[in-house]
């Protein structure tokens, strides 16, 4: 690509003194960045650290405060006044972790749906949408045909035709910047290399990449360049052959970092409530642990580690592949939740509309889901005793409802949650296995349910949680497990127990013996 | 009963942080759960007026209780699989299918009645397990499926019958229960009665019951509660396909026969009917009392615009929009209740 060449390496977009204030926060505060013609920029930070407001603005999402400037395609514009048509017209494009494709039309179709199909009068000619997609699929080295529906193809290859997408108009590649956000995140193992090699030979092609991801491996991998983000500011820039994961980590967190020695292989526990041994299942490649009576143990991870579905798998909603769970010195193979259920094992799904509520349904009805059989007594539902149980219920969690008989619905987030989380604590499960508690939640109901979890756990109840807020973690867990690609990578206890080091270990990529 | 405590509970006191109900809000409620109902005794008020002679008489009630109960029962029929989420379109040939079968049984192969019975109402099971099956344990949609049943069932009935109907060798103990009067309500409303008390005590006094609302209301939810979802699927159209057995043996007693083509006249108007009820007594949730409120709402309306001279085509035409005003309205009352 001769044209790409001779502009290597000057600037195809610039941002400049971007702030961005949200009522209570500043997300983000001064930042400037540029992007070169075909590097791959990655672009690092913590939760919070402002990379998605950075990408929104972009994008013309959100707009940035006054006095912000974004240089490309020559000109600049006010970051204040910054919208997705320009965006689109400077040729910004956006993929995001699970691309808008529509899995049952044509890979030719999902081409050219947004774009506009090629037609004659009304009619669409097929002959030519097909042949277009053709040289798209070429030109972007997707492993597919035009007419196949996209449902079949491999993931890497449906994030490629997500790009393909939105690349297809860009005249060459020396324009525009492809921002490609965690795409790799829900991909298995060998789809992240094909993806990874690919993108690779679009820089080299001459494309702008920026990417956003929390994989310090594949960071150091395929980017020429790498920037970070913290707490809103731009804390630095590097080529990345001048860095490794010690450096990235110290560079995202603003302090040195020791490689910290692991505390691994706890000392076996004499009767631990469950053990462990090479547990397996979808992302979970072999994950060892013990937990013992009254434990509040935590799994840190990032998206993709497998850390939620370690909870699936022991719930016996997700099929295991290999592994042994001992619960109670038993053997325990739960097929289906129910199996977990009779055992006393309660779990919290992280996506409370899509897993846990029954919206429509009464709180006094989501109260009593698991075990309303209890009130069925000489033939009939008894339900005065389900409603006396409803109340107890709601005045203990502080749940705020005006009737138990109100539909769940019409509950904030934060009280709907401690329905769900109530629902199961009022049975007194063994094991409670929770994934994202306090998600979506206010900080005061947050409190509370923290507040129920540690009661719950001085009663003698262990409790296996999951969050992304590894503040969270380090508040709330006595130990804390740091799972990377599948496996348990290193331990971690007070008084070495706090959220960065949850970070520094959460992002290590190589499991340390 | 449920309802009682209903009304207690919306005007007792609120839990600290939360506003008590308005009057208003209350008045609403009110409005949505029992609109059907006042909209009832309105058009019952309103044709005895206008038609002093013919409406308001005994015969006539008992007309119209006679004949509906089969639709009742069949309506009943549709809720289950609708409660759990999926629509059941082989009701109204299942029904064509057992009555047939039951009175083919009796006069042609002169079954005795306690043996022809069952069988109608065992193929009414077997055909519900067919489509439980398709839908629970293979995943099939439940719309296509069951119009593929019900279009083979269809075929079968006209293949067996010719398109005739079964007229004669029906035993007299069973068409007398058809048009029968006990204690001066028609054989066929006590039939109705049992089956409506008997899902009612289903759905709203069982565990089975408050399970099927679960899947109904969130299927992923359910199954993480421990509930196998697809067997109570499955259970739920077995429950179905049973009672439209039962209202097909009914149909034979009240009819005398078998007509190969009623389910086309069942269908449609229990479909809207259930759906019609799911706006009332408990709104927004496919209900016993709700579905023969409606059920009877809309007979009663239907008879008195016959009676008062209007043509058959009105009844399908009063019937549909009953169906439309009454989702609007429970759709936008809702709406406004959570405005509120």
């Amino acid at each position: 690509m001769p044209e790409a060449e001779t502009h290597a390496g000057a600037e195809v977009l610039r941002v400049e003194h971007i702030s961005k204030t949200f009522p209570g926060t500043r997300a983000l505060d001064g930042v400037g960045l540029g992007f070169r013609r075909g590097e791959i920029h990655a672009l690092l930070g913590n939760n919070g650290s402002g990379k998605s407001t950075l990408i929104k603005i972009l994008a013309g999402v959100y707009a940035a405060d006054p006095g912000g400037v974004i240089h490309a395609g020559g000109k600049s514009f006010d970051a204040s006044r910054f919208s997705p048509d320009i965006a689109r017209s400077l040729g910004l494009h956006f993929v995001h972790q699970t691309p808008a494709l529509f899995p049952m039309l044509s890979v030719a179709e999902n081409m050219a749906i947004g774009r506009g199909f090629e037609t004659h009068g009304a009619r669409i000619r097929w002959p030519e949408q097909r042949a277009r997609a053709q040289r798209l699929i070429e030109r972007f080295h997707i492993r597919a045909m035009p007419d196949l529906p996209v449902a079949w193809l491999e993931p890497a290859d449906r994030t490629l035709v997500a790009i393909a997408r939105a690349l297809q108009d860009q005249e060459g590649e020396a324009h525009g910047v492809l921002i490609l956000d965690e795409p790799t995140a829900a991909l298995p193992g060998p789809e992240v290399e094909r993806l990874l090699a690919t993108l690779r030979r679009y820089a080299e092609a001459g494309q702008t990449i920026l990417y956003v991801s929390h994989r310090l491996d594949e960071v150091l991998r395929i980017s020429d360049r790498v920037s970070a983000l913290r707490d809103g500011k731009h804390v630095g820039t590097a080529p990345t052959k001048d860095m490794d994961e010690t450096k990235l980590v110290s560079m995202m967190l603003g302090r040195e970092v020791e490689r910290i020695r692991m505390e691994k292989g706890s000392a076996p526990l004499t009767d631990p409530l469950v053990s462990v041994r090479e547990l397996a299942g979808g992302q979970v490649t072999s994950v060892s642990f013990e937990l013992a009576r009254g434990e509040v143990v935590g799994i840190a991870g990032l998206v993709g580690s497998g850390n939620s579905q370690v909870l699936r798998l022991l719930f016996g909603a997700d099929p295991r592949s290999g592994g042994e769970i001992r619960f109670q010195g038993q053997p325990f193979t739960p097929e289906q939740p129910s199996d977990a259920i009779a055992r006393r094992v309660a779990y919290l799904p992280a996506d409370r509309a899509l897993d846990a509520t029954f919206a429509p349904m009464s709180v006094r009805e989501n109260l009593s889901a698991v075990n309303v059989g209890r009130y069925f007594e000489g033939l009939r539902l008894r339900h005065g005793r389900e409603r006396s149980d409803a109340l107890a219920a709601i005045r203990r969690f502080a749940i705020r409802a005006a009737s138990d008989l109100q539909p769940l619905s019409t509950l904030s987030g934060g009280n709907q949650q401690k329905v769900v989380l109530a629902r199961w604590l009022q049975d007194e499960p063994k094991l409670f296995l929770l994934d994202e508690p306090s998600q979506g939640v206010a900080a005061h109901a947050r409190t509370e349910i923290h507040g129920f979890l540690r009661e719950a756990a001085k009663a003698g109840m262990t409790l296996l949680v999951v969050s992304s807020d590894f503040e969270e973690l380090a508040q709330l867990c006595d130990r804390v497990l740091i799972m990377v690609h599948g496996r348990i990578a290193a331990e971690l206890r007070p008084p070495h127990l706090d959220s960065h080091r949850l970070t520094e270990l959460a992002h290590f990529a190589e499991v340390t013996p | 009963m449920t309802e009682s405590t209903l009304t207690t509970d919306n005007s007792g006191p609120a839990q600290p942080g939360r506003p008590a109900l308005h009057a208003k809000s209350v008045l609403f409620i009110a409005l949505q759960r029992y609109g059907l109902l006042v909209l009832f005794v309105l058009s019952v008020i309103g044709f005895s007026l206008y038609l002093p002679e013919s409406f308001p008489t005994v015969l006539n009630f008992r007309n119209i209780a006679g004949n509906q109960a089969v639709l009742a029962i069949v309506t009943l029929a549709a809720i289950f699989p609708l409660i759990c989420g999926h629509f059941d379109l082989s009701i109204g040939s299942v029904l064509g299918l057992t009555s047939i079968a039951t009175a083919s049984l009796l006069s042609k192969y002169e079954w005795p009645l306690w043996a022809a019975v069952p069988a109608g109402v065992g193929i009414g099971s077997a055909i519900g397990a067919l489509n439980g099956f398709l839908i629970a344990r293979l995943g099939l949609n439940a719309l296509i499926t069951t119009l593929g049943t019900a279009t083979v069932i269809t075929g079968v009935i006209t293949w067996y019958t010719n398109g005739l109907s079964i007229i004669t060798g029906i035993p007299v103990s069973l068409t007398d229960i058809g048009s029968g009067v006990w204690l001066g309500l028609p054989c066929t409303l006590y039939f109705l009665a049992v089956i409506a008390v008997f899902c009612w005590y289903l759905l709203e006094h069982t565990p089975f019951g408050r399970y099927l609302h679960a899947v109904g209301a969130n299927p992923n939810a359910a199954r993480l509660v421990g509930l196998n979802v697809d067997k109570l699927v499955m259970q739920s159209f077995v429950v179905s396909g049973t009672l439209v057995g039962l209202g097909g043996v009914l149909q034979v007693a009240r009819q005398g026969g078998g007509n190969p083509q009623i389910g086309l006249y069942f269908m449609m108007p229990a479909l809207s009917s259930a759906f019609l009820g799911a706006t009332s007594i408990q709104p927004g949730r496919f209900n016993v009392p709700g579905t023969i409120l409606a059920v009877f709402f809309l007979a009663t309306s239907v008879s008195g615009l016959a009676l008062a001279g209007v043509d058959n085509w009105v009844e399908s035409i009063f019937n549909g929009t009953a169906l439309v005003v009454a989702v609007a309205l429970s759709t936008i009352l809702s709406r406004r209740q959570a405005g509120t």
